[in-house]
């Protein structure tokens, strides 16, 4: 157990792309954690998507040892936090294991939303905040800007900001010097009663859950028996150590040491982030403050397009889940597309990072509805539906009202373009709150807006009306009451389960009309003429037709031909069972997406 | 080597791969004479010898039914030709009532040579029309003009050989009266074999690069539709009934060679580019290795001058089991007006695939067998398709 006034937890915080796992590269060299030849870059980005999206999606914490100015050497524990809005409660958490963070900013794109957003919750979390201008080797930077901004928008003295390239190493140094100066030491009392937080877990094929976790009171060791507190689990400690970024066992962990903690448990549902161990017996009674339970907030139909792969979706998500216990999921079926689940996701982020790696890592290949809020409905009878799939929505009949999830958004922008940002909130239902200059070049809107018209495309064409200049932020704020229909999509007469939606009133017919426009340039010719309507209930409120195909036919098949046309119509064949059928109708994977992208 | 009883086909097929120029919408293995690397009386004893060279590996000529001399641009051997003709005939011993064919394009056919034709057997020729109208025929890339076109439908009948003539339709910017005026002069030129093809653009021809970069409109599927429908009306009362998908007769002059393809005969190919089809005995015979359960072999020589004109040429091989077999005569049968037989749609495992396209409108059953419908001719490939994967 190291003495606390020589440990320092911190985190680095940044917008998306201002340089945070680059600078934590460097560190790790500085500190010669890891020899300049393992070096690989972005090197606590472990999966294979976080490289290439270039996102954080666990946290991850490494313990560096660090020979300071003052001739000291001290143990900083850099935690690594997710770096998407899908993520925020895991990001508080894990700022909740820091005393200070580094808020990385880039010298040439300056302040934006979730620079704002980072900072504003360090703030709350009571943290140091050492303002560090990165990627000073740009040939666009403008340090001096960028430090007015800091000063001016986030009210953070920025004078002593640590100028810094990632890139060029220059400056890293003066950063750990400022975390050594600045950030406080941990604070705990010894000889309480172990209090440590989990901060994430990740699952280990040979070891089962491991636990992130950092000591604030006590110290945790081998053997002991402990107790998690919100999932009311006991069970023994089987393993303490510390990453350097590899598992390192340690006798115990005290008083502000951050590390991992293995305990066997193989459910990582009973391992939750932002709960509390304490030991089994004479624990500590009372919880660290902020745990919640992981809630999704956007829903998805993922069906298997083989339908022999159900069991293997079924497998895969039970394997994804190990590393990722806020997905969550329940067996879905649909006329149209068979047996499938209905996922729950923290965000859009987290819904394709989950779908790509159900393709990728486990070769399945899926269709997915387009995604959807849980509504609530509540029926004329006085009871209330959760509707996580159009399917549940009741019939108009017993339809009382209903209250859909809202946000509020927050968007930063260059002033020239507050009018066309206004303009798209406009349309997506957006109530504008307020509006603030950060600086002459940054202004901070805010808004009131339902989730479901955030995750239809509006981040594209936020960045696509501005030109890329935006940046977007959003927190949940509860649920409001709204006015909302289920619309209802017949192909050939029939309804197609999987293409239905909520949406409001006031948007129906304009959608319903798009997307039987869209529909009608998606699906193929057929044999037979394919009616496109849209209706609510019984009303028909839009209709486009598929003419039918007149012609179809290989002419020439002579001698030589056959084997080569005969190849050809297998060619043709395998298209159409891409496809999904539908009563006597084929349709491509793309229409059942099409809901996503109407932009009326 | 030989087993017992294995012979060639009955049906010859041999491939001409020169043409004058290379047609823009073409996809046939054929060179123009700057490319040809030998000269074609060396590419006539080549295909000659080539032939006579199965009978060496085990598989004698038993008598031929039907040899057809295709391209290519057979016409462009000259003299050549005739002799390519007499050899064959001569070597695989033709019946006297055989069915002799070569194709012709109109700017390679003299008088004179299908006089020199017709004494050394042939009886039929299918001349390459497509069009009658010279924009057409420039735009594509046709070696010749409509009136060389009609006076080489002349020639034919005046040597007394049975006319069969290809004719397109679907061209870029063709409208449905131009369709029916070529249609109209076609039928006058007295042919008892007509061919309709609507343009089918393969991927790597020029026309096929134009349309995609918009230099030529790309014809719209509804109009040809019905442009096919207007062909096989107008055909029709000109006494040209259709016997397969994309063909018309005067009763009696329907081809027998392409009618052993869509019944399953085998057939021997010969040239570069050439294909055939074998029974697995004779295919054994002749030396190919062949598994058993192996019902027939279809080949392919090479498409290549170096590789497919010696007489042991590259081949690729496709082998098909007996079920495989079964379905690929039901797929081809139905091409044709007559259809199949209860037996064959049976052996094939196909009879529930043919309701449902029943169902669809595209076959109807009658007396015993199932045949093609008005609305199946134009959406053919469903019925292909399915027949063809059993499901
Ligand atoms: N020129 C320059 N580029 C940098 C610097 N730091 C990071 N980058 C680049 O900026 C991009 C985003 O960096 P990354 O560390 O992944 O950012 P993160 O999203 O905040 O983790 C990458 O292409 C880096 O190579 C820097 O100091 N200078
Ligand atoms: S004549 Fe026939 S084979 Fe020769 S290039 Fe034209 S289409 Fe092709
Ligand atoms: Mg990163």
């Amino acid at each position: 157990m190291t003495d606390p006034t020589l440990i320092r937890n911190f985190s680095i915080i940044a917008h998306i792309d201002h340089g945070k796992s680059t600078l934590a590269d460097r560190v790790l060299q500085l500190t010669h954690t890891v020899a300049d030849r393992d070096m690989q870059e972005q090197l606590l980005d472990s999966m294979d998507i976080e490289r290439e999206r270039g996102i954080t999606i666990k946290a991850q914490a490494v313990r560096v040892m660090y020979d300071a100015d003052d001739g000291q050497e001290y143990q900083l524990n850099l935690i690594d936090t997710p770096g998407h809005v899908d993520f925020t409660y895991e990001v508080s958490r894990s700022l909740a294991a820091c005393e200070g963070v580094i808020l990385v900013v880039d010298a040439a794109q300056g302040v934006e939303a979730q620079t704002v957003a980072n900072a504003l919750m360090a703030m709350n979390a009571g943290l140091e905040i050492i303002p560090l201008i990165n990627k000073i080797d740009l040939p666009a930077a403008d340090p001096e800007r960028v430090r007015h901004e800091i000063e001016e928008g986030l009210a953070i003295p920025a004078d002593e900001a640590v100028l810094a390239s990632g890139k060029t190493g220059e400056g890293v140094r003066d950063a750990l010097e400022a975390v050594v100066r600045l950030v406080p030491h941990p604070v705990g009392d010894p000889h309480a009663p172990l209090k440590a937080l989990i901060f994430d877990s990740y699952f280990d094929a040979y070891r089962g859950v491991v636990a992130l976790i950092r000591v604030i009171d006590g110290s945790v060791s081998k053997g002991v028996k402990i107790r998690m507190m919100a999932s009311a689990t006991v069970t023994d400690v089987e393993e303490v150590g510390v990453r350097r970024p590899a598992n390192l066992p340690v006798e115990s962990l005290g008083v502000g040491e951050v590390g991992y903690l293995i305990t066997g448990l193989k459910d990582p549902a009973l391992v939750k982030v932002g709960d509390t161990v304490t030991l089994a017996r004479h624990g500590a009674t009372e919880q660290l403050p902020g745990y919640r339970e992981a809630k999704p907030m956007v829903f998805t139909g993922l069906f298997p397009i083989d339908g022999d792969q159900y069991p293997d979706l079924r497998d895969a998500l039970e394997r994804l889940q190990l590393n990722d216990p806020a997905l969550l999921w329940e067996p879905e079926s649909s006329h149209a597309l068979g047996f499938g689940f209905r996922v729950g996701f923290l965000g859009l982020l987290h819904m394709e990072v989950v779908k790509e790696r159900l393709e990728r890592e486990f070769g399945l290949e899926l269709l997915a509805t387009a995604p959807s809020v849980e509504y609530h409905a509540f029926r004329t009878k006085g009871d209330m539906v959760v509707v996580h799939s159009p399917q549940d929505m009741p019939d108009p009949g017993h339809l009382d009202r209903t209250e859909e999830p809202y946000l509020k958004v927050t968007v930063l922008v260059p002033p020239d373009y507050v009018g066309a940002v206004m303009e798209l909130s406009d349309q997506r239902r957006g109530t504008f709150k307020d509006m603030q200059y950060l600086s002459a070049t940054t202004v901070e809107l805010h808004y009131e807006m339902p989730l479901s018209e955030l995750i239809m495309d509006f981040f594209d064409q936020l960045k696509s009306r501005t030109k890329g200049y935006a940046s977007l932020d959003y927190e949940y704020i509860g649920y409001r009451e709204s006015n909302l229909v289920k619309l209802d999509i017949l192909l050939a007469g029939k309804a197609v389960d999987a293409l239905s939606f909520v949406v409001h009133r006031d948007k129906a017919y304009a959608r319903g009309k798009v997307l039987t426009e869209k529909l009608r340039e998606i699906i193929p010719r057929q044999m037979f003429e394919v009616p496109i309507q849209a209706a609510i209930g019984a009303k028909i409120i839009s209709r486009e037709t598929v003419r039918a195909m007149r012609k179809d036919v290989i002419a020439k098949c002579y001698g030589g031909d056959i084997s080569r046309k005969r190849k050809l119509l297998e060619k043709q064949k395998a298209g159409k069972k891409r496809m999904k059928n539908v009563g006597s109708v084929e349709i491509p994977q793309e229409a059942f997406m099409a809901i996503l992208k109407v932009d009326e | 080597m030989s087993e017992a009883g294995t012979t060639l086909p009955r049906h010859v097929y041999v491939h001409v791969p020169v043409c004058r120029s290379k047609c823009s919408y073409c996809d046939f293995f054929s060179l123009t004479p700057d490319r040809l690397p030998v000269t074609s009386e060396a590419l006539v004893d080549a295909l000659v010898n080539q032939a006579r060279a199965w009978a060496e590996r085990g598989v004698p000529p038993a008598g031929i039914d039907t040899l057809y001399v295709g391209g290519g641009t057979p016409t462009m051997l000259g003299d050549g030709l005739a002799t390519l003709i007499s050899a064959l005939a001569i070597w695989a011993g033709a019946e006297s009532d055989a069915e002799i064919t070569i194709e012709a394009n109109p700017e390679s056919v003299t008088p004179e040579m299908l006089e020199l034709l017709a004494m050394a057997g042939v009886t039929r020729v299918s001349l390459g029309i497509q069009s009658l109208d010279d924009d057409e025929l420039a735009m594509l890339g046709r070696a010749h003009g409509a009136s060389r076109a009609i006076d080489a439908a002349r020639w034919v009948t005046e040597a007394g050989l049975d006319l069969s003539v290809d004719v397109m339709c679907g061209l870029p910017g063709q409208s449905a009266a131009d369709w029916r005026q070529t249609l109209d002069r076609v039928i006058a030129t007295d042919a008892g074999h007509i061919s309709v093809y609507p343009l089918s653009l393969e991927a790597g021809t020029p026309l096929a690069a134009a349309v995609a970069i918009g230099d030529a409109p790309e014809p719209d599927t509804d109009v040809v539709a019905d442009m096919l429908l207007e062909g096989a009306a107008v055909l029709k009362k000109s006494g040209l009934l259709r016997y397969e998908t994309a063909n018309y007769a005067r009763p009696g002059q329907e081809s027998r060679h392409n009618t052993a393809y869509w019944t399953g005969a085998p057939y021997l190919g010969v040239g570069p580019g050439a294909h055939g089809m074998l029974t697995a005995a004779t295919a054994r015979s002749a030396g190919f290795i062949v598994a058993d359960g192996v019902d027939r072999v279809r080949y392919a020589i090479a498409c290549s001058v170096e590789t497919g004109l010696g007489i042991m040429p590259e081949v690729t091989v496709e082998l098909l089991d007996r079920g495989e077999s079964a379905r690929e005569d039901a797929m081809l049968g139905l091409r044709l007006t007559r259809g199949i037989d209860d037996g064959l749609a049976s052996r094939a495992g196909v009879t529930e695939v043919l309701e449902g396209l029943a169902a669809d409108g595209l076959v109807v059953h009658a007396d015993g067998r199932w045949a093609t419908t008005e609305r199946g001719w134009l959406l053919g490939n469903e019925v292909f398709s399915r027949v063809w994967a059993g499901e």
